[in-house]
């Protein structure tokens, strides 16, 4: 064990604040066990305040813990009401200390983020976004998103792993990666920009849909006098035009984010490389009660049906983000917007066809359209439910749309159209099912 | 001056330009940064000798109504003589004024009164090219050893820069046109009746010197200059913005800046925002450029009801020079792609609209605003609570204050160049001439006939479009952070919610919030707004007290395209 002399007595405070954090109890769950031990602690800025960088183990289970360090008065105001975070008292050099969690001490964030950047980096200011249980999340000056692993794993996480792989052959459509912190072989902290403004792709495409549902299911209200007909009325008749003509059409968005997905499967394959996809890679997509999948790909020459790439494995719209930049991919486990937690959320490397990611997409867009239907009064739902299903299409379409548009993007599928429209649908009918399956669970 | 001490409206047919000034001209080299613009065409605005053609004697009388509206600076579209082939920016004569629009004394008139009332006044200056009927043309065409046989770009043959695109690709099958009296090919970059001039001769800089000395002698206060990026010609170049056009730009403006304090430089350059910041140069080239991009993105925000259309463009514009300025606009008398409502042309914007300037005449709808936003009040109300805030000086085209409509059957860009509407009487108050003289027919259809849309009707409405305006273009005024202050686009969890604060051009904390929703229905938001924690925001046209800001994501509502301006006054 290194502990650096002034910092004696850290390890007992520490493990006592450990028992007092939901995450910590998170990992090793609530039985009593064996002590946690001080594994190591480093000073990453003497004096007052001070900075220190501990990790603790117990078990497997390795946490790490920064600690703040002020003489008693100071440390009260800068705490303020978040004496949660307080760790105790020490004496150092022979002068009384109070040590706490360093994150709830803004001027100790900011020297994080100088430490983790080379000095790269400062900040005025400094907003906590969300505490999960691997990581606590800092946003500098609305511009910089710092996420500092509480719990450590050995090895490269996978989500930084890809995230700076895919920063390297140029992959932008992503929050990019600005410093790593990496220390015996341990991700400590990962410093990636931020985009304030950016919003979850699920939103825009419910206030879409919810927006077309609005107008067009309005009442038709008839008058006595010649006029044109209804919105009502016209969205019964031709839902697909009145699906196009409505204000907030999503379809350029889609066809946007089509070609952004293209782009990051082909980034995946350039890193993490491809092989030609075969019969057995669409095993998923068969099942459909008239065997049309299984007799199409009974026909499938392996040269013709695209490639296997490494998947994003859990693509759907809140997993992107629009920007001013344009769409940004986010759950790289990593994704500042979004409030859950990211142990569970993605990057398993698990590698299949590109459709697998695409289908994902649509069964998000009828996710949506679930959700927008239900608000609506049962008297529309014919109405209502005619638009939604044009307004899937049209979106759908647009994205596919984008994909195949891509450079490049046509090789990773299959080079029959009508077989990559089969083989969606049987990705899509098991992705609902998988879903039918999880909420009747829940 | 407070909007409570602006003069009473004046009778719309009324003054005869006598009436006292109100507002003195003030001595600033920054008016511009402040300003609102107010295009007008002078053959379409008001008729003072009963021709049938408006005039700029019929603008001196009608000075008393700009003056109330509020605007600082009147732009003249060309009212040089011209055969007319291209709206008059086929310019015969850069010396004179066109017999149906007056005298150059009549010009003079304009602006010393004008002037009286605090207004300045700005004239389209073409000097890319002139008519083919131009003297120095007819002059140059005539041989090929006349005194002015290099004023024009002349060619054996009509291959030379056959890289360089035809902009009216529709019109023109080329850049070069065959002249039989000289029996060679001269460069039109524009229509082929646009001869351009030969900026490598020091002849023709000079003479264009000239024509801009001579009106600033007169007493215009600056120049719209027209197809400014396309001056020189230059072998493997697209032979647009080249260094040698930026350097007589530069030439021009040194020149003003040593004999004509106050004046200003507008260039049209219809490309994107950063190829359009080189026009500033380091603050010594134009003093403003119009912000093209902006204009489709904010329609297309309302259309798409979301606020990326125009953060994106928002993102792409670079910071200006100190002293420079964009111009902003709604609508004026060209057209401009709007079909971008539709996804194909979204995505077209994206692609194609910097690359060809003059699209707009070929794409482009022949709408005024009402009529493209279906004459609906809360958008045109929205609309222009953008235009009035957003960073730029905005220029407002006449009749859209009144909500004017169009006659798309007039053709080309008549359309949008019917005559102003004054008064319910005959020709809309426009001309006491007979109906058959008019340069253009007022409108009489149901919805937007001079009957009912007119500046008198306006007046006597207390609740009219043109009253609201009014009232906004006051408050704008009082609240000079709108011109000069900087922008921070706030993040907003509704993606129909448009937030931007304009923060105070001095560093101190003086703060505009302005939030708008883009959307048909009532919209709430959680705006981040930590910077200004402790601060309450105070509405600037009611003056209510808004709650004070306490926590990181501050909570609103808004109606259907509504939009509120906030002070963010800090009562720590």
């Amino acid at each position: 064990m290194i502990v650096a002399p002034e910092l004696g007595g850290i390890g007992s405070l520490a493990a006592a604040y450990l028992e007092r954090q939901a995450w910590y109890h998170a990992v090793v769950g609530h039985e009593g066990g064996e002590d946690v031990a001080l594994l190591s602690a480093e000073v990453l800025r003497p004096g007052s305040p001070g900075l220190a960088r501990l990790v603790l183990g117990r078990g497997g289970s390795r946490f790490q813990l920064l600690v703040g360090s002020r003489p008693p008065a100071e440390a009260a105001e800068v705490l303020g009401s978040r004496e949660a975070a307080l760790l105790g008292q020490l004496t150092v050099a022979g002068a009384t200390v109070l040590a706490y969690d360093a994150l709830a001490d803004d001027e100790l964030c900011v020297e994080l983020l100088v430490h983790v950047t080379g000095g790269s980096q400062r900040a005025s200011m400094v907003r906590r976004v969300s505490t999960l249980v691997s990581h606590a999340s800092l946003v500098f000056d609305e511009r910089l998103f710092m996420k500092c692993y509480r719990v450590l794993e050995p090895g490269a996480r996978p989500e930084v792993e890809v995230m700076l792989r895919l920063d390297e052959v140029g992959f932008n459509a992503m929050l990019a990666p600005v410093a790593h912190w990496r220390e015996d072989g341990y991700d400590l902290a990962l410093v990636r920009e931020f985009q304030p403004s950016a919003l979850e792709g699920r939103l825009l495409a419910f206030t879409s849909l919810r927006d077309l549902l609005a107008h067009a299911c309005a009442p038709d209200d008839s008058q006595p006098v010649e006029r044109a007909p209804s919105e009502a009325a016209r969205a019964r008749a031709d839902p697909d035009a009145e699906t196009a003509a409505a204000g907030g059409d999503l379809a350029a968005e889609m066809r946007r984010l089509g070609s952004t997905t293209a782009r990051l499967h082909l980034a995946l394959a350039e890193v993490f490389g491809d092989v030609p996809a075969t019969r057995e890679t669409f095993a998923a997509a068969v099942g459909d009660e008239t065997g049309r999948v299984e007799r199409e790909l009974a026909g499938l020459r392996d040269d013709a049906a695209g490639r296997v790439v490494r998947l994003h494995g859990d693509y759907h719209l809140r997993r992107v983000m629009r920007s001013e930049a344009g769409w940004l991919v986010a759950g790289f486990g990593d994704d500042p917007l979004n409030g859950t937690d990211a142990a569970g959320s993605s990057l398993t490397g698990r590698r299949g066809s590109p459709l697998e990611d695409i289908a994902d997409m649509c069964a998000s867009l009828k996710m949506v359209a679930r959700e927008a239907l239900a608000q609506r009064a049962p008297e529309e739902a014919e109405t209502a439910t005619h638009l939604a299903d044009a307004w899937i299409r049209r979106n759908e379409t647009a994205f596919l749309d984008g994909y195949v548009g891509t450079d490049g993007a046509s090789r990773l599928l299959p080079d029959d159209p009508a077989l990559v429209g089969l083989l969606l649908a049987g990705f899509g009918r098991e992705r609902m099912l998988r879903y039918e399956a999880t909420s009747s669970e829940a | 001056m407070t909007v409570d001490e602006r003069p009473a409206p004046p009778e719309a047919s009324a003054t005869d330009g006598r009436l006292p000034a109100w507002r003195p001209l003030e001595d600033d080299p920054h008016w511009y940064e402040r300003a609102v613009f107010y295009e007008l065409l002078p053959r379409g605005f008001y008729d003072s000798n009963r021709d049938g053609v408006g005039d700029l004697r019929g603008i001196v009388e009608k000075l008393d109504y700009l003056a109330w509206l509020g605007i600082d600076c009147i732009w003249l579209l060309p009212f040089y003589p011209s055969p007319l082939r291209d709206g008059g920016y086929d310019v015969a004569d850069y010396w004179s004024v066109a017999p149906d629009c007056g005298t150059v004394e009549d010009a003079a008139v304009l602006v010393e009164q004008a002037h009286r009332r605090g207004i300045r006044v700005i004239a389209d200056l073409v000097i890319n090219h002139t008519s083919d009927q131009h003297p120095w043309f007819v002059e140059s065409r005539s041989s090929r050893d006349n005194p002015k046989a290099d004023w024009y770009v002349w060619g054996d043959d009509d291959q030379r820069w056959s890289d360089v695109r035809v902009i009216f690709c529709d019109a023109e099958p080329s850049n070069w046109t065959f002249d039989p009296v000289r029996q060679q090919f001269y460069w039109h970059r524009f229509f082929h009746h646009q001869p351009d001039l030969n900026y490598e001769n020091p002849d023709v800089r000079e003479a264009i010197l000239s024509v801009v000395r001579f009106w600033l002698d007169l007493g215009l206060d600056g120049f719209r200059l027209d197809a400014a990026a396309y001056l020189y010609q230059k072998d493997g170049t697209s032979g647009e913005n080249l260094p040698e056009t930026h350097d007589f730009l530069r030439q021009m403006r040194a020149e003003i800046d040593r004999d004509y304090p106050n004046r200003v430089l507008l260039a049209e350059v219809n490309q994107w925002p950063a190829d359009v910041v080189d026009y500033f140069g380091d603050g010594d080239e134009c003093h403003m450029c119009f912000h093209f991009p902006l204009m489709p993105r904010m329609f297309m925000a309302v259309r798409r009801e979301q606020r990326f259309p125009i953060t994106e463009i928002l993102a792409q514009t670079p910071s200006l020079p100190a002293g420079c300025q964009w111009g902003i606009f709604l609508r004026n008398h060209d057209e401009l792609t709007l079909e971008m409502v539709t996804d194909e042309e979204r995505d077209y914007m994206y692609a194609e609209y910097a690359r060809d300037p003059r699209m707009r005449r070929n794409l482009g709808i022949r709408r005024r605003l009402a009529p493209l936003v279906e004459n609906d009040r809360g958008v045109a109300e929205l609309l222009h609570a953008l235009l009035l805030s957003l960073p730029g000086s905005p220029v407002l085209y006449y009749g859209d204050e009144l909500l004017m409509g169009d006659n798309i059957y007039l053709g080309d860009r008549d359309g949008v160049r019917t005559p102003m509407q004054w008064t319910p009487d005959r020709n809309g108050g426009f001309s006491r001439a007979d109906f058959a003289q008019l340069v253009l027919p007022p409108l009489m259809d149901p919805v937007y006939c001079y009957q009912a849309v007119n500046v008198e009707a306006g007046l006597r409405d207390q609740s009219s479009f043109l009253h609201w305006l009014q009232r906004m273009l006051a408050v704008r005024r009082q609240h000079p952070i709108f011109a000069t202050g900087g922008i921070e686009v706030l993040p907003a969890d509704n993606p129909s919610v448009l937030a931007y604060v304009r923060t105070s051009p001095d560093g101190d904390e003086r703060a505009v919030l302005c939030v708008s929703n883009l959307s048909r229905f009532a919209q709430a938001a959680e705006i981040s707004l930590a910077r200004w924690r402790d601060t309450v925001p105070v509405e600037l046209i009611g003056r209510a007290q808004f709650p004070r800001i306490d926590e990181d994501a501050y909570h609103v509502t808004l109606g259907p395209h509504g939009f509120y301006w906030l002070e963010l006054e800090v009562r720590r």
